[in-house]
């Protein structure tokens, strides 16, 4: 490799770029430094502009993370993750065959990084280069799929995939109900009032869509233009005719339950 | 006791629940009861009859054994009463009815199934009376008894379903308290910042220094206070602050933040991280999230009657999937309620073009 090596690094944090480059500076003198880029999206639009041979890539990043951003580049360059604290990003790393940087880094670690960095890039001929494509993508999506994990199941608590938030208008205001403080939703033609612990509010969609899209195990209809959180729920009194009527915790509304629906609670 | 079952008084149930609640009914202690009661009855019988006591006994036995299956069984079937009947009276009238009805089966029996021969024999007739008599003289009530002692039971379920309700929410409100005490200050949070330190330091920037402070005083409010229950709005507004302060020395481009309380709220008793949770999830879901970043508001007020409202707003995101669950928002809301009551409130509206506005309306005590 006659010409200088060449780097790119991405990071949301301006100080922590700055830093970086300045460490690379001192240890690897002749590494230029072509651009820094703010967040995932710029890291792969100057990417393409530079081809850099190295991509110092944050791995949270907004817009684009830096994994993501790194699935783009693929095998083009090598790669570089940067983290604050990813214990089990740092496990996955460490199977995979991708290199990474814990901040705030050690001297020694880093000069350790470009040594490897270093052979690599001279060694392009042999030794099968960088890494194989399927290599790097799978390290990739290891990467990804762990990077997601603790997100999912922070969300998943209270029902993965259901609405949680109800968004409805209140005067000038565009409110945002908490799902689980939902006491009744009542059709009214092509709008639904909803009717929570502190107000109601109508919104602008049918009671059929919302149904869809709340947890069953907590929301259930009790008539054609009626749905109630069952966590609502204070008793139950019947009617005539095989019908009955819902009565709710701290409400004075009383709901009526047709017969086509009784037979949800009779098994409870 | 979880919430996610709502426990319901059942208007019908279902042929099997008929079945349990039959079963249910017939205690061993109610068995034995009966049987403890029908030897009795022979035994006081036994004089003014000339019918052996084992075939008395039997007789009376089968009366009171009859009557009970009676009993039980009005308790659930049919499954559907009309609506002016009530269930323990249906369950007394059918025990009155049983008891003859019993009584004549046993003499039906005693002589062949002839109903004349029975008739006819003034003993026999006698015998019918008295044990039928006996029977109704006791049995309903008996039948109340045991509709009472249920009653009392059921109130006693009850009271002791309303103790475990509230232990319930003691216990979820004593997790909310500790998820605040442990892990503020996040891993994540604290290698960045002293990343950002260190770089400060590299280049000798007179910021450092500065920057240290906050750490500091961000970790000192952080750091678990078990026995620091409560705090003032101008200890929570330190804490922010600092917070702040950290979050725009890592972006200085891409946030900005006001802070703009009235002196007088500050000295409000708050509940220590209330304040920190909103503006870290603004910070979270608003700011960091996105590419251009945004500006943090915080404010608050006096409102007519007395109401203290106050305010986070950002021009962040906005609301998406990465709100999540809104755990830490529910678990906010219980703390506002347990601290300030039910007058407390925490609304959640979109700002215009996007971003998040938050709102604690409490009444200070």
């Amino acid at each position: 490799m006659s010409r200088l090596p060449t780097a790119l690094i991405a990071d949301d944090e301006p100080l922590l770029r700055d830093s970086l480059e300045r460490s690379l500076a001192r240890h690897w003198p002749e590494l230029q430094v072509l651009a820094q880029a703010r967040n995932g999206r710029e890291a792969v639009e100057l990417f393409e502009q530079f081809r850099p041979d190295v991509v110092f890539l944050d791995v949270h990043m907004p817009g684009l993370n830096g994994v993501e951003a790194a699935r783009q580049i693929g095998r083009r360059a090598q790669l570089v993750f940067v983290t604050a604290y990813e214990q089990y990003a740092v496990q996955a790393f460490e199977q995979g065959a991708l290199d990474y940087l814990v901040k705030p880094f050690e001297e020694q670690r880093l000069a350790d990084t470009i040594g490897r960095l270093r052979e690599r890039l001279a060694d392009t001929p042999a030794a099968g280069a960088p890494l194989s494509a399927s290599v790097l993508e799978a390290a990739i999506e290891q990467l990804a799929d762990v990077l997601r994990r603790p997100a999912a199941s922070a969300s998943s608590s209270s029902g993965e995939g259901h609405l949680q938030w109800v968004r409805a208008s209140v005067g000038q205001t565009l409110k945002l109900i908490p799902v689980d403080q939902i006491d009744f939703l009542r059709s009214d033609e092509k709008y639904t009032l909803v009717v929570w612990a502190e107000g109601e509010a109508l919104i602008r969609m049918s009671i059929r869509e919302l149904i869809e899209q709340l947890d069953p195990k907590y929301f259930a209809q009790v008539h054609r233009s009626v749905v109630v959180n069952l966590r609502s729920v204070s008793h139950l009194t019947r009617g005539p005719n095989e019908t009955a009527d819902i009565h709710l915790r701290g409400r004075s509304e009383v709901l009526p339950v047709s017969r086509s629906y009784l037979h949800l609670f009779r098994q409870m | 006791m979880s919430s996610s079952h709502p426990v319901l008084p059942v208007p019908v149930p279902s042929h099997r629940e008929a079945w349990g609640g039959f079963v249910a009914s017939l205690s061993a202690k109610r068995v034995a009861l009966t049987l403890a009661l029908g030897a009795l009855a022979a035994c006081l019988l036994d004089p003014i009859f000339i019918t052996p006591l084992p075939v008395l006994l039997g007789r009376t036995l089968f009366v009171a054994l009859l009557g009970l299956l009676a009993f039980s069984a009005a308790g659930q079937w049919p499954r559907r009463l009309p609506r002016w009947m009530a269930r323990w009276l249906m369950q007394v009238v059918v025990v009155v009815l049983t008891v003859p009805a019993a009584t004549l089966l046993v003499y039906l029996v005693s002589v062949g199934g002839d109903l004349t021969a029975l008739m006819r024999s003034e003993g026999r007739l006698l015998g019918f009376l008295w044990i039928a008599g006996s029977g109704l003289l006791v049995a309903p009530l008996l039948a109340m008894g045991a509709l009472y002692r249920q009653r009392d039971a059921e109130a006693r379920n009850e009271s002791l379903r309303f103790e475990l309700e509230r232990s319930e929410l003691e216990r979820r409100a004593l997790d909310a308290r500790l998820r605040v005490l442990q892990a503020q200050v996040e891993p994540h949070f604290l290698f960045n910042t002293l990343a950002n330190i260190r770089a400060l330091v590299e280049t000798g920037s007179p910021q450092a220094a500065p920057v240290l402070r906050s750490l500091i005083s961000y970790l000192r409010a952080a750091m678990p206070r078990l026995h620091d229950e409560t705090s003032s709005l101008a200890d929570e507004l330190g804490l922010v602050r600092a917070y702040l302060e950290l979050m725009h020395l890592r972006m200085p481009d891409r946030l900005s933040y006001m802070i703009e309380l009235p002196e007088p709220l500050q000295r409000l008793r708050f509940p220590p991280m209330a304040l920190l949770t909103l503006v870290e999830n603004a910070v979270r879901h608003g700011i960091d999230p996105s590419e251009v970043g945004g500006r943090i508001e915080l404010g608050g007020e006096t409102r007519p009657g007395g109401l203290v409202r106050i305010w986070c707003s950002d021009s962040g995101v906005g609301l998406t999937q990465s709100v999540g669950s809104g755990t830490g928002l529910r678990n906010l809301r219980e703390r506002l309620k347990m601290f300030y009551g039910d007058s407390a409130r925490l609304d959640l509206t979109e700002n215009q073009p996007h971003g998040l506005r938050a709102v604690i309306e409490f009444r200070p005590q």
